[in-house]
């Protein structure tokens, strides 16, 4: 698996969570696809090509970054800011997936220009699909433009 | 000779006799006509007119034009008829005054028996008319007096008695002549008389002494009498004249003047403020009693004494003021601040101001002063507190505001960190089921469904929890609100008929309110499952929904025929996580109505219910501002 074939950026600090969402992705044949960083400062080293990833192409990033907004070390939305602050990343469809309905996370994923935004619901069945459906949308069906 | 001197003798006698006629009367002759032909010097003298103006006149000329045509007309026709007339006519002298003569008018008769002529004897009785007259004067002048006048001997028997007497007492002259003054006088007051009359004896008189008389009728009036003595013509005391006037009137008059005199007194005395009125020359005419006490400078009185010697360490610029005041200023000062000798800080609030006579001339000023040290402490001492208070409130709203925030973060720790774990049993709970579910006995099966089964419905508590916490940080928006609307969504949302179930809804006509409707309608969502709910057992289920205007500022309802509750349990409906029913029977989280009572006290109103069990149950609630 070489960086530029990874389609899925998986951001998720929870074993738990990150095991039924590998899971999930699994059963719906994305697995292969997928890089996992366990915290905020992993996921924007892997984007922008920094520390661990330095030389990596930021161009070259992943189709879709699955995002976690409580996240150690630096947070989900600081992650969502910088992405959607740079030219660079800024196409990059993010989907935020917490289990926070609070409304100030909400309106400001918003505000920094999040593509989709799922509350992670306790009902296993329906995090599973949720999360192989979004993956799938964000990945087929939702081509970014390239540039 | 003897002829002669018996003719002699009778000439002497006529002669002798018409010298002492002419002596006492005045004595006229006229002819049938009336002119006059005779004169004696007494007519002369009395007329003033002279023999020679007089001779050949008639009476007009002394006519005072007094007397009657018909007392005319009755002299003439009595002389002429040959009769001798007598009586009093009052005559007019050259200079214009009158006198008045007893007349007797003789006609003398000739032999042809007509008459010849009339002689008039007539005497000067002016005096006596005139006494006379001034009597008359006198007793009109008694009778037609307002003030009682009454006579008396010197042993208190009644003499006189004038109607002014009777209109003051009530006795007529009739009754009270003859009675003794004591019937005048009140049971207290008997000494009086003696008093009185022991004076009048000595020849001394009383003059407006006042006391109380008794009338006719019983009533008491108050007067003033003067009592003076009578003499005889010899000078010997023989009774006494009482003038005696009502003052009841004046009396009122003055006891009315002397209250409101004494009202006014008080109120400057006791007024609660140091008060002085001075005249021009700055003596004190009257001072509050606290004036008395805060300057008076241990006199008891200041009346009469001048502000300035009481004061005589006045600073100049008091006295500067007094002078502009006196030139017509008013001056004053709210807030005077002032160092007592014991160097203690005193303030004074005090004005200084002319007041003026009836004539509209200034004659003297008015002082007034009020100690506001007490008031001014009690200001600060306000203002501290107030500040204290301000100060307190701003700890408390930032505690406050500490408190929300740490709710918040609560919620979101809630929401976060207990659905994690929560998802990860009923995840892996799941994963077990589907990938190794077939390896496992079925009370395996049953046992791994309960787990999830208990993280599904911890995970609607935490939900729920979470929704009913964001009820109170919400804010409230108000709009009018269509509550059929809202009851009609919600019934949409709910879909009772999806159950298959017989449930019959009723919406009676309801009213527009104002309120927020996003947070109304949870309350009906919350009341119409719960009446959805708990109707399950019914074959035939039946919910209304109306609204009930008599209720005090009248009340939307939601009535079903379901299994209703015991009212006594009806003070825990409305808490949170409180059931009245087991959860194998009915489902839920015990939030629903806290979620219902929240926003119906957000909104200002009420929330209440009325059950009993297995009937059903009504659940009201009022809002604030629901229009009718």
């Amino acid at each position: 698996m070489t960086h530029d074939s990874i389609e899925i950026l998986l951001v998720e600090d929870s074993p738990d969570d990150l095991e039924m969402a590998l899971r999930a992705l699994r059963k719906a044949h994305l697995a292969n696809h997928i890089h996992v960083a366990r915290d905020g400062a992993e996921a924007l080293d892997f984007i922008f090509g920094t520390g661990p990833h330095l030389g990596r192409k930021v161009e070259n990033g992943p189709k879709v970054i699955l995002l976690d907004l409580k996240l150690p070390k630096i947070d989900g939305i600081e992650v969502l800011r910088r992405v959607k602050g740079d030219p660079r990343t800024r196409m990059i469809p993010v989907v935020v997936l917490t289990s926070s309905k609070e409304q100030p996370d909400v309106v400001e994923c918003y505000n920094l220009g999040v593509n989709s935004y799922i509350v992670k619901p306790v009902n296993f069945e329906s995090f599973a699909g949720a999360v192989a459906e979004l993956g799938m949308y964000w990945l087929l069906l939702n081509h970014p433009p390239q540039g | 000779m003897a002829a002669d001197k018996q003719l002699v003798q009778p000439a002497q006698e006529l002669h002798e006799l018409k010298a002492a006629l002419d002596e006492h009367a005045i004595v006229a002759i006229t002819d049938p006509q009336g002119r006059i032909t005779y004169v004696n010097d007494k007519f002369c003298q009395i007329s003033q007119y002279s023999r020679a103006e007089l001779l050949g006149q008639d009476h007009r000329l002394i006519n005072s034009g007094f007397h009657s045509k018909e007392f005319i007309r009755g002299l003439w026709h009595t002389i002429t008829h040959g009769k001798v007339w007598h009586g009093e006519i009052r005559n007019r002298a050259k200079d214009g005054s009158y006198y008045w003569v007893d007349t007797t008018i003789v006609p003398f008769l000739g032999t042809d028996g007509k008459t010849r002529e009339y002689v008039a004897i007539r005497t000067d009785i002016t005096e006596r008319k005139r006494a006379q007259e001034a009597l008359e004067r006198l007793a009109a002048i008694v009778n037609s007096s307002e003030d009682a006048i009454i006579g008396k001997t010197l042993t208190a028997t009644i003499t006189d008695w004038n109607p002014g007497a009777e209109a003051l007492l009530g006795y007529t002259a009739a009754e009270a002549v003859g009675r003794h003054m004591s019937i005048l006088y009140p049971p207290d007051r008997q000494a009086e008389e003696a008093e009185m009359l022991a004076r009048i004896a000595r020849g001394e008189s009383v003059k407006h002494y006042e006391t109380v008389r008794v009338c006719k009728d019983g009533r008491h009036v108050e007067v003033s009498v003067t009592i003076s003595p009578i003499r005889d013509p010899s000078g010997r005391i023989v009774g006494a004249s009482k003038v005696m006037r009502d003052i009841t009137a004046r009396k009122a008059a003055e006891e009315a003047l002397r209250k409101s005199q004494e009202q006014l007194q008080s109120l400057v005395e006791q007024a609660p403020l140091s008060i002085a009125m001075l005249d021009r020359d700055f003596r004190y005419i009257v001072t509050s009693r606290r004036w008395v006490a805060e300057y008076g400078r241990g006199h008891e009185q200041l009346a009469g004494l001048r502000h300035y010697d009481v004061n005589h360490d006045l600073p100049a610029s008091w006295k500067e003021v007094h002078r502009r005041a006196l030139a017509g200023e008013f001056i004053q000062n709210p807030e005077d601040q002032w160092v007592q000798a014991d160097g203690t800080e005193r303030w004074l609030s005090w004005a200084v101001q002319p007041w003026r006579n009836p004539a509209n001339e200034i004659a003297g000023i008015i002082i007034s002063a009020e100690d506001i040290t007490e008031r001014r402490r009690a200001e600060a001492e306000i203002r501290r507190l107030n500040a204290e208070l301000e100060d307190r409130v701003a700890r408390r709203t930032a505690e406050l505001e500490a408190a929300n925030k740490e709710l918040e973060a609560f919620s979101y720790s809630v929401s976060h960190d207990l659905r994690a774990p929560l998802r990860a049993i009923n995840g892996f709970a799941g994963i077990i089921l589907e990938d190794y579910g077939p390896q496992l006995p079925p009370q395996g099966r049953e046992y791994l469904e309960r787990v999830r089964h208990g993280g599904k419905h911890m995970g609607e508590l935490i939900d729920d929890l979470l929704a009913f916490a964001r009820l109170s940080r919400q804010p409230l928006v108000r709009r009018p609100v269509d509550a059929t609307l809202l009851v009609r969504e919600a019934l949409a949302e709910l879909n009772p008929g999806a159950s298959g179930r017989r449930i019959e809804v009723r919406i009676g006509v309801l009213p527009m309110c104002d309120g927020d409707p996003i947070l109304l309608r949870q309350v009906w969502v919350n009341l119409l499952s719960n009446a959805i709910k708990y109707t399950r057992q019914r074959a035939e289920a039946v919910v209304e929904i109306g609204y009930e205007p008599h209720a005090i500022d009248g009340a939307y309802f939601v009535r079903d025929n379901g299994v209703g509750f015991d009212m006594q349990y009806a003070g825990k409906l409305f808490g949170v996580f409180q059931r009245l029913h087991r959860a194998e029977d009915f489902e839920g989280t015990g939030v629903g109505l806290a979620i219902v009572q929240r926003v119906v006290h957000r909104h200002g109103g009420r929330a209440w219910a009325e059950a009993q069990p297995d009937r059903g149950a009504t659940f009201y609630f009022t809002l604030k501002g629901a229009s009718k």
